[in-house]
């Protein structure tokens, strides 16, 4: 039955549109941890930048580099992750010897610096493309564990154009 | 200093030390809260690792009984929903990217000495390589919410690029 429904969907020609990400201005540095927002109509990836990992923001396709108001001394940045309309990237930064989860607000310019427990180390994460939930991959106490945060109280929703936000005046309840 | 003093000076103290913490959180906003329930439920599923979050969905790939495999978690229900057709106990997953529908997943796996990057319809309960052209090595994979277009980490002649694919 599933072959079945596979050849019914045309899978013998399906044809895959691929392009590169495209040059990322310094030359042929290596680009990797891809993050697409929600929409696709923004690309974040981490790029070797003066020696020191640095997450690079792109509309797409145009490739025009969009600006970050607070990682700069942040470095080395892994794990990049975008809401829908890329208004929120969340990623892993340096602070002095304490790698940090942090969300960068590029609508209102605001850090959120997200606490975790003394002894976990985060290794990667994924945001929610509404931004109301991040998943966060840890190691500590012996033991690699992912776990779930509700932002809720923390951000506001990042919700693809003309979806109603639920509380909102007029909005779905 | 006179003991009443010194009762005053303790007094204020203990008020300031208490007064802290509000002010503090104050400062700092409000904080993400986890979310007890379902982390007790993937904290007893095993160690975890490579988590890819998209609406109402959790990809990750979890370790049991010595081998690691994709899961597909529903956070509504709180519980994992079975993918056949997508594990093979001779492949090791290393990337899993979801959409907002649960219906797609993307993987990177090594399987029989090669990295390769495929897609998972869950409808379907199909698998399709996805080719890389020109070849490379995929490594990380992150999938759009609408589940039409992923990007993927490539190593390509000692160099990593990021592909982006739309999917049909």
């Amino acid at each position: 039955m599933a072959l079945l429904a596979l050849l019914l969907s045309g899978c013998g020609s399906w044809s895959w549109g691929r392009r590169s990400a495209g040059p990322v201005g310094w030359g042929s540095a290596d680009r990797q941890d891809p993050a697409l927002s929600g929409n696709g109509r923004v690309l974040a990836s981490v790029v070797r930048r003066d020696g020191r990992d640095t997450v690079l923001l792109q509309e797409q396709p145009s490739g025009t580099v969009l600006p970050l108001r607070h990682l700069g001394r942040l470095q080395p940045h892994r794990s990049p992750s975008l809401s829908w309309n890329g208004r929120y990237l969340a990623l892993l930064v340096q602070e002095g010897p304490q790698r940090r989860v942090v969300i960068e607000d590029r609508a209102t310019g605001r850090l959120h610096r997200l606490p975790l427990p003394g002894s976990l180390v985060p290794e990667s994460l994924s945001l929610a493309a509404d931004g109301r939930r991040l998943a966060i991959a840890t190691e500590g106490d012996g033991r690699s564990r992912v776990q779930l945060y509700d932002l809720t109280a923390l951000l506001e929703p990042d919700l693809p154009a003309g979806l109603p936000v639920r509380g909102a005046p007029g909005g779905a309840p | 200093m006179t003991a009443a003093g010194g009762r005053r000076m303790r007094t204020a103290a203990v008020a300031i030390v208490a007064a802290l913490p509000p002010l503090l959180a104050g400062c700092m906003g409000p904080l993400p809260q986890p979310l007890v329930g379902l982390n007790q439920r993937l904290e007893a599923a095993g160690p975890a690792r490579a988590p890819s979050l998209s609406g109402d969905w959790l990809a990750l790939i979890v370790s049991q009984g010595g081998r690691d495999r994709v899961q597909l978690v529903d956070l509504r229900r709180q519980q994992p929903v079975p993918l056949p057709g997508l594990e093979r106990p001779d492949a090791q997953p290393l990337s899993v990217a979801v959409d907002g529908r649960g219906e797609r997943l993307a993987l990177v796996r090594q399987l029989e000495g090669r990295t390769e990057l495929v897609l998972y319809r869950r409808n379907l309960m199909a698998l399709q390589p996805v080719p890389l052209q020109p070849p490379g090595v995929p490594r990380r994979v992150s999938l759009r919410a609408d589940g039409r277009e992923l990007a993927v980490e490539v190593s390509r002649q000692g160099q990593w690029q990021v592909d982006l694919i739309a999917l049909p």
